[in-house]
């Protein structure tokens, strides 16, 4: 008998139809790998933050003053909305309303627009205070973790306008609509992400 | 076919709802500006229930085999039990 890679035995699990029932991931299983992948990378970084604060609370709890929460909440609002248009939009097109599935799908992009405004204008009132990441471990963190999401974001937004241009031109359908809960999944996990990164780094001290 | 569309639309609505109040309960807290353990660990609490709430309903995890979920459930469980830990140490 041949000996199988992880890899492979992962294909058949994602492969396998359960007897009871239950589905398989939404979407492309491939893409499911990389959404496991930068989950972990991200955990790693949120741990490394909070075991970092522990040996420099002082210095953690007085720069973390220095970030609008207001911000970071409106943020987080606009992301969690987002996602809700993006689980409309496959609900759409799983009726196989294409239009309507194109028009939450340009709601979630904007949505997603406005996060990248609001986090550049945060960026840029750092930049003008002279901070930086070697200013100090604080924000060493803070502005690694938020920037490496702020480029899931425009990934993602780029996924988005992909979809949103094959929808709009009727390139998905009841039957066809994988790509659509692929790119839908890789959207969810970037508000997955920021929902856990908002409290740890913006309010939690 | 459309109802069960109808049905998922509606909790996705209630779930979407829940994470705009849990979000405005998470600024709130901060804006007070409520520190210590149990501040920490309900504010850790409540975004692990947000992400668990966006993996299960709005990635639809819950309709899926027990190892996806169960994948989601551990990170919560490791990531978010280590972050605890690490802020317990600081305040011990």
């Amino acid at each position: 008998m041949e000996a199988q890679s992880p890899f492979t035995t992962l294909i058949e699990i994602s492969n396998y139809q359960s007897t009871t029932g239950k589905k398989n991931l939404p979407g492309d299983f491939a893409l499911w790998i990389f959404i496991f992948a930068e989950m972990l990378v991200f955990g790693v970084l949120f741990v490394a933050y909070a075991f970092t604060r522990a040996y420099h609370v002082e210095l953690f709890n007085e720069s973390q003053l220095t970030l609008s929460r207001t911000s970071g909440a409106i943020n987080t609002l606009v992301l969690i909305t987002s996602s809700y248009f993006v689980v409309n939009g496959v609900s759409a097109i799983k009726q196989g309303l294409s239009k309507q599935c194109g028009y939450w799908l340009i709601g979630a992009f904007l949505l997603g627009g406005i996060f990248i405004i609001i986090k550049i204008l945060e960026f840029h009132a750092k930049y003008a205070a002279d901070i930086s990441m070697s200013t100090n471990a604080f924000y060493m963190f803070y502005l690694s973790l938020t920037f490496f999401h702020f480029m899931h974001v425009l990934m993602g937004m780029i996924i988005l306008a992909f979809i949103i241009f094959k929808v709009l031109n009727d390139g998905y359908s009841a039957k066809d609509y994988v790509g659509v809960e692929t790119g839908a999944s890789f959207w969810h996990m970037v508000d997955f992400l920021w929902i856990i990164l908002f409290p740890l780094v913006y309010i939690i001290r | 076919m459309k109802q069960i569309n109808s049905q998922s639309n509606i909790s996705a609505t209630v779930i979407w709802l829940i994470l705009v109040a849990l979000t405005l309960a998470t600024w709130r807290i901060g804006e007070a500006g409520m520190v210590g353990k149990s501040a920490m660990l309900l504010l850790l609490f409540i975004a692990m229930i947000k992400s668990q709430m966006v993996a299960n309903y709005f990635m639809a995890l819950r309709h899926t085999r027990l190892i996806w979920r169960g994948i989601m459930f551990g990170y919560f469980v490791i990531v978010g039990g280590l972050i605890a830990l690490a802020y317990l140490r600081s305040l011990a």
